[in-house]
């Protein structure tokens, strides 16, 4: 193995290992800023470190200290102390690991040799997610039943029945989906969607399985126990549903654990329907091709972008009350300058790239660098969209939820199978 | 079935009410609007910038106690025990004594309430007879480290001015 | 019995006692009939007019109550409009000076003019002219102050003075409304029942030194108790409260009605003597007069009594039967002697022939009863002889303290007590037992009469009674019902007797 060789394994790794972490922080401060306007409310704005609270983020570091330096409460009436602990962990292990089958670029040829762009570079693909994330629902299960408390056990049930109804119309769905792209492994997934429909329409999952994507959008909610489906929690009968007994840092890994499956549902969901890294009508050939005009856009287009973010900035980040000589507006030159300054550096690299031979090494690095920007973004993107339904849908009564579960997207995902099925069939 | 029944059709038989999801995206296209709107406004958020911005109390919220005096300085209250046997959460602790001053018998030589477990219902002033016990202070947030500064004690009740003007308190409930 | 007689009270028959008058024998059956100055051990007096009921075709049609005895046929009216407005006007009449400080007044809660304004007035008053001005916080002596505002001139205390006590200390001066109640100068209240007329006063004209301000009368529990203050044994409330935070204290003594015992009064000093139970108390065990461990104080005075050969038990006479019994148990079991000597807690010709006795030890016939040798000559040779002197909650009042001192040279005093005083202090151990407030028991008075009583004040940190101390301390009795077949087994009237059926007036032996 060459230097370089090891060197992009770390990097893949790494990158299947820190980008859901460090996602954590940017969900939870999505979230609760996101509910706050939502809710016409402003969301956590106050912690700060020097006066500079970054729209909220800095809460975030906050709440880190609060729950590691809090005490690590393992109530009397526990049995089972090792099953108490281990729970949480399985919860959060099973997120994290799950995250490392999804490609977040296309293979990257340097030299003669070609880099799968996925943390495990396996074949199961896909099968491994859903391993995962039935495995998920264990640590629930044994947080509810460790915890030695009826409500605890309930949330665990409730969960557990929950799981196993929607894996399957989540299966079902992804059958129809498997026998579109005709295969499992998730890389040949992603680089199927970079074809283009009858010449002009990118073929992502969403064009292809629009009645896949739904019911697995749904199940993928369930999966993850979001809102509506949160039912294991069920603060208004459960009081805290399987984690009511957990406090200090267990509670927290339960609780990034619960964000870590988000942003991978998200970023399976990214790359099943809505071309995972692919960027419309630019696949990955095409880009390697025009990577100079693309560069060329891009140093046109980030300034004039960066001009609007900065007057919307400055706009945003004020005291919103009578208040002489307003720190939060020095607190919003800071900012400005310091992404001018990232501006500038991202014009440089451009320029760089433009001034480097084209079809080289260092386009095609520039290319995987776009496309992991890419995948990022739509991952974001979907991820803001379970913040938003969270914000925007009730929870669901238990039975509807079973209902929903077995007597509607059971018989849609058996008719899409169905359906496509016929028309796999009939254009081949 | 009488007259005054009033039949209102149930809401949600239609097609699309039923399918659900297109109500889902109806709901999400109003919570999105106000994300939005808040997104690029923050200026109009309804809430207030507390501590910062305070409220404004009226001279009917009730505040933290405080005893009334008479001109002189004199503690007004007479120590009957009303407040406290009237209060509901039992949170008044009142010993009595001998007054010198030529205006009553009884003066209170101990008049301590227990702020952690005062419900502010009240009560306390209303079945005062002698106009001893307000809550017009306009305190509302007691913050303190240990429980035993929750406990205020007559010096500090008696010390405590009013936030209004003699017309504003008795103008109060009209 | 007396002879029953049947009348009607607004149009009902009910059937009452004869030879009484109407406010006693309608009473007798839940009719109210409002009265101020009438009071059943001071007699009729007929001066408030509160009374006044109607007599159906009666001559005259007028009567006041408590003037009138009761006959077969009576037809008496109380909710006839003419009545009402009487008793409307009477309420009238006594407020027109009244100052109506009830935030101030000690009655207030337990006020006859306030239930009786809530119940048969209940309008506002008509008055437009300056209140008649009088003393006020007049110290009559004796623990008393009075307030001539207040008063509504029933003259109960003036009786009470002239009639019960004999001694006339209080008048009426002045006639309309500059009457007043007063003292002659330089003769205050000094006589040995002059509390009594603050219960007897049916308004807050009369108060207690000792009471005043202390608490509102609605937070009192009051329950019933025996005075241990002498051998009448007086029935008495017992009117306590636990405040906020702190601890279950008694704030006074008021009789209890009684016709076997002490009838309606009590003497001041039994009233006063509730300070007693809240003062002066042992409330922790001691070793050698400093503060110990209790556990450890129950090891070192039952390794004091089994080392010891001979062991002396001295008992108070104070002691209820049930603990009497106990220990005379506990001694057999131990083979201690057992004296009940305590001479000391008679004073002679400290008693009259009223309510207080010479003797001041609440249960000295039960310690008889039980026989328990109260002889001095038996206690001070075994006192002697004893290498462990067990003291029961017997202060040893007014005995020879140089003789004492001699014979406990060697001795291990181990004092169970109440209270601290001397041989407390210097005793070996002192672990503390419950006073007569917070036990129940029985005890026999001067007179014979058994009377049981229940326990009243529960201490935050209950301090047990001399029954559990020497069950803990080896003793064989441990439930109730082994104490009262302890006691039956002892010959003579307790015998067979039934100690959960002890009527409320107390059993004559």
């Amino acid at each position: 193995m060459s230097n370089v060789d090891i060197l992009l394994v770390i990097l893949r790794v790494s990158f299947g290992a820190f980008v859901p972490l460090c996602f954590i922080a940017v969900l939870v401060w999505m979230e609760r800023r996101g509910a706050g306007f939502f809710q016409d409310r402003s969301g956590p704005n106050r912690a700060n470190i020097f006066g500079f609270r970054a729209a909220g983020l800095v809460q975030n570091l906050a709440d880190a200290a609060k729950l590691i330096f809090k005490e690590d409460v393992v109530p009397g009436h526990i049995k089972h102390k090792f099953y108490f602990i281990f729970a949480p962990a399985i919860v959060f292990f099973t997120a994290v690991a799950s995250f490392a089958v999804v490609p977040f670029a296309d293979t990257l040829v340097i030299g003669d040799k070609s880099y799968v762009m996925q943390a495990i570079p396996t074949d199961v693909g896909i099968l491994w997610f859903l391993a995962l994330a039935g495995f998920a629902v264990y640590g629930i299960i044994l947080a509810g039943w460790a915890s030695t408390n009826k409500y605890g056990m309930l949330g665990g049930l409730r969960a557990a029945a929950q799981v196993i109804s929607y894996e399957i119309p989540m299966g079902l769905a992804l059958v129809s989906l498997l026998a579109v792209y005709g295969t499992v492994n998730l890389s040949e997934m992603a680089q199927f969607q970079g074809q283009l429909l009858f010449g002009f329409i990118p073929m992502w999952g969403v064009i292809l399985q629009p009645l896949g994507l739904i019911i697995f959008v749904v199940a993928a909610f369930a999966e993850a126990n979001r809102t509506p489906f949160d039912l294991a929690e069920g603060e208004s009968e459960l009081v805290a549903g399987f984690h009511v007994e957990y406090s200090a840092m267990k509670f927290a890994v339960f609780f990034m654990g619960e964000y870590v499956a988000m942003f991978t549902s998200s970023a399976i969901i990214v790359t099943l329907f809505f071309g995972g890294y692919q960027i419309p009508w630019l696949n990955t050939e095409t880009l390697v091709v025009y990577a100079k005009p693309v560069a060329v856009v891009l140093m046109l287009l980030l300034p004039v972008l960066m001009y609007y973010f900065a007057g919307w900035i400055r706009k945003s980040n004020v005291s919103h009350y009578d208040r002489p000589n307003d720190p939060r507006r020095r607190e919003a030159a800071v900012y400005i300058k310091i992404l001018w300054g990232v501006v500038a550096i991202m014009e440089l690299i451009l320029l760089a790239i433009l001034l480097s031979p084209s079809g080289g090494v260092a386009t095609r690095i520039f290319v995987a660098e776009l496309q992991i920007a890419t995948f990022l973004l739509k991952t974001t993107l979907m991820c803001f969209v379970y913040v938003w339904v969270r914000w925007t849908l009730p929870r669901f009564r238990y039975d509807q939820l079973q209902k929903l579960g077995w007597q509607t997207l059971l018989p849609l995902s058996l008719l899409n199978i169905f359906i496509t099925g016929a028309v796999v069939v009939a254009v081949s | 079935m009488s007259a005054k029944v009033k039949v209102v059709k149930r809401k949600g038989d239609t097609l699309p009410e039923k399918l659900y999801l297109v109500e889902v995206l109806k709901g999400m296209k109003t919570s999105f609007g106000h994300f939005w709107r808040n997104l690029r406004d923050n200026s109009r958020l309804y809430v207030r910038h507390y501590p910062e911005q305070q409220p404004e109390i009226t001279p009917r919220w009730r505040g933290r106690h405080r005893l009334t005096t008479h001109e002189d300085g004199s503690i007004k209250c007479v120590a009957c025990f009303m407040c406290q046997t009237n209060c509901p959460s039992r949170c008044i602790m009142i010993e009595a004594g001998e007054r010198l001053d030529d205006r009553d018998e009884k003066l209170p030589v101990r008049f301590d309430i227990d702020l952690l477990e005062c419900i502010y219902c009240g009560y306390c002033v209303e079945a005062c007879p002698k106009d001893a016990i307000r809550m017009d202070t306009g305190i509302f947030s007691l913050v303190e480290h240990n429980r035993e500064k929750m406990l205020v004690g007559l010096d500090e009740l008696a010390a405590t001015p009013g936030a209004f003007t003699e017309d504003d308190y008795q103008k109060r409930g009209l | 019995m007396a002879e029953m007689i049947k009348l009607f009270v607004n149009g009902e028959e009910v059937e009452v006692e004869s030879g009484k008058n109407l406010i006693d024998a309608v009473g007798a059956v839940g009719i109210e009939i409002p009265h101020f100055c009438y009071h059943p051990a001071l007699g009729a007096d007929g001066n408030c007019r509160m009374c006044l009921v109607g007599i159906e075709d009666g001559r005259p049609p007028l009567v006041p109550a408590c003037k009138t005895p009761a006959a077969e046929g009576m037809k008496v009216q109380l909710d006839t409009d003419k009545i009402k407005k009487i008793q409307r006007d009477m309420m009238e009449f006594e407020l027109i000076n009244h100052p109506i400080d009830c935030p101030v007044c000690d009655q207030a809660g337990e006020c006859t003019l306030q239930d009786y304004y809530m119940t048969y007035d209940g309008v506002s008053s008509r008055m437009n002219v300056e209140q008649v001005k009088k003393a006020k916080k007049l110290d009559f002596g004796g623990g008393v102050v009075h307030d001539q505002e207040r008063c509504v001139l029933c003259g109960r205390c003036v009786r009470f003075c002239r009639q019960i006590t004999k001694t006339g200390e209080l008048g009426i001066v002045n006639r309309t409304d500059s009457a007043r109640v007063d003292i002659f100068p330089g003769r205050p209240l000094n006589n040995r029942y002059a509390l009594n007329v603050v219960d007897l006063c049916p308004v807050g004209a009369m108060t207690s030194a000792d009471f005043r301000f202390k608490q509102r009368v609605w937070f009192l529990k009051k329950d019933e108790g025996i005075c241990h203050g002498c051998s009448k044994g007086c029935n008495i409330f017992i009117d306590h409260n636990r405040e906020k935070y702190k601890d279950d204290t008694i704030y006074r003594f008021r009789p209890r009605h009684n016709d076997q015992v002490n009838g309606y009064f009590i003497c001041d000093e039994g009233r006063l003597s509730h300070k007693k139970e809240n003062e002066g108390r042992l409330l922790e065990s001691l070793k050698n007069g400093k503060p110990y461990n209790l556990t450890e104080s129950y090891v070192l005075a039952q390794k004091a009594i089994t080392n010891a050969e001979n062991v002396l038990i001295l008992v108070s006479p104070n002691l209820p039967l049930e603990q009497l019994v106990a220990t005379q148990v506990f001694a057999q079991k131990i083979g201690a002697s057992l004296s009940g000597y305590s001479d000391g807690y008679i004073v002679k010709g400290d008693g009259d022939d009223f309510l207080i006795q010479d003797d001041k030890a609440a249960n000295r016939k039960g310690l008889e009863l039980l026989g328990i040798n109260t002889g001095g000559d038996f206690f001070w040779d075994s006192l002697e002889k004893a290498e462990c002197f067990i003291c029961i909650d017997n202060e040893l009042p007014a005995v020879d303290t140089k003789r004492l001192i001699k014979a406990l040279r060697e001795t291990k005093v181990i004092a169970l007590s109440s209270h601290h005083f001397n041989l407390v202090d210097q005793a070996f151990v002192a672990i503390p037992v419950a006073s007569f407030s917070e036990y129940g028991g029985s005890i026999i008075n001067c007179d014979g009469v058994l009377q049981s009583f229940q326990a009243a004040v529960v201490k935050n940190t209950p301090i047990a009674d001399v029954t559990e101390v020497l069950r803990r301390l080896g003793g064989p009795l441990s439930s109730a019902p082994e104490v009262l077949a302890a006691i039956h087994r002892v010959e003579g009237p307790l015998a067979k007797v039934d100690f959960n059926r002890i009527p409320a007036e107390g059993l004559k032996l």
